[in-house]
């Protein structure tokens, strides 16, 4: 992801950010295996 | 909802209620949220499985008070896991802060989340935290923050040379 997008997610509200935190947390229990992949990896797909 | 029944929402607003509860009880001192969820809100929202709340011992003693806040909780509907406590499924650590947590904990910023008066932990004090822990997923977070967070470099040298810590 572009470092311009990484620093416009960051600089929305905490609430906001909580919120897709606990959307992460259930992607990652809905596909363990791909969410666990680092990046980097992924990309070298 | 009831406290033990897991939900798909991170209930971050009924942990920092929680550690207010404990500060009202009269079993910590001061508190604040340090660890991923800090290091979150200053940078994008990333994948962490627990929140950590560092806090201010009122009892001097070698547990640092922390078998009476269990108690107290556990009291409330929480479930121990480990060295973890759960609400609503969320794994909650209750860490005694010292040195540099504890300075962590008397700075950090005051914010309101979801009407719930809450502190968190600076910027340059998770970087510095980091700096001091130093495996690789503490510079990871140390990179995120210098690109994304918006740090104040003084207070960070500073801090670093109080506690004599070298960034990696």
């Amino acid at each position: 992801m572009k470092l311009e997008m990484r620093r416009k997610l960051a600089s929305e509200p905490f609430a906001e950010k909580i919120r897709k935190v606990a959307q992460l947390i259930q992607l990652a229990k809905t596909f363990p295996s791909r969410a666990s992949r680092p990046p980097a990896s992924r990309a070298a797909r | 909802m009831a406290i033990n029944q897991p939900s798909e929402n991170l209930p971050l607003a009924d942990v920092l209620r929680a550690a207010n509860g404990l500060v009202t009880a009269g079993l910590i001192g001061d508190w604040a949220l340090g660890g991923a969820l800090a290091a979150i809100y200053y940078v994008e929202p990333f994948t962490t499985y627990d929140a950590d709340i560092f806090f201010i011992p009122k009892d001097r003693g070698l547990t640092a008070g922390i078998p009476a806040i269990y108690a107290h909780l556990q009291a409330q509907g929480w479930q121990v896991e480990g060295e973890h406590l759960l609400i609503h499924g969320f794994p909650v650590q209750f860490l005694a802060a010292t040195g540099l947590t504890q300075e962590a904990v008397r700075e950090a910023k005051r914010i309101d989340y979801e009407g719930v008066p809450a502190k968190v932990f600076r910027a340059e004090h998770i970087v510095a935290i980091a700096a001091s822990v130093g495996r690789a997923k503490d510079k990871a977070r140390i990179e995120q923050m210098l690109q994304q967070a918006d740090l104040d470099k003084t207070r960070l040298e500073k801090i670093l040379q109080r506690h004599k810590i070298r960034m990696p």
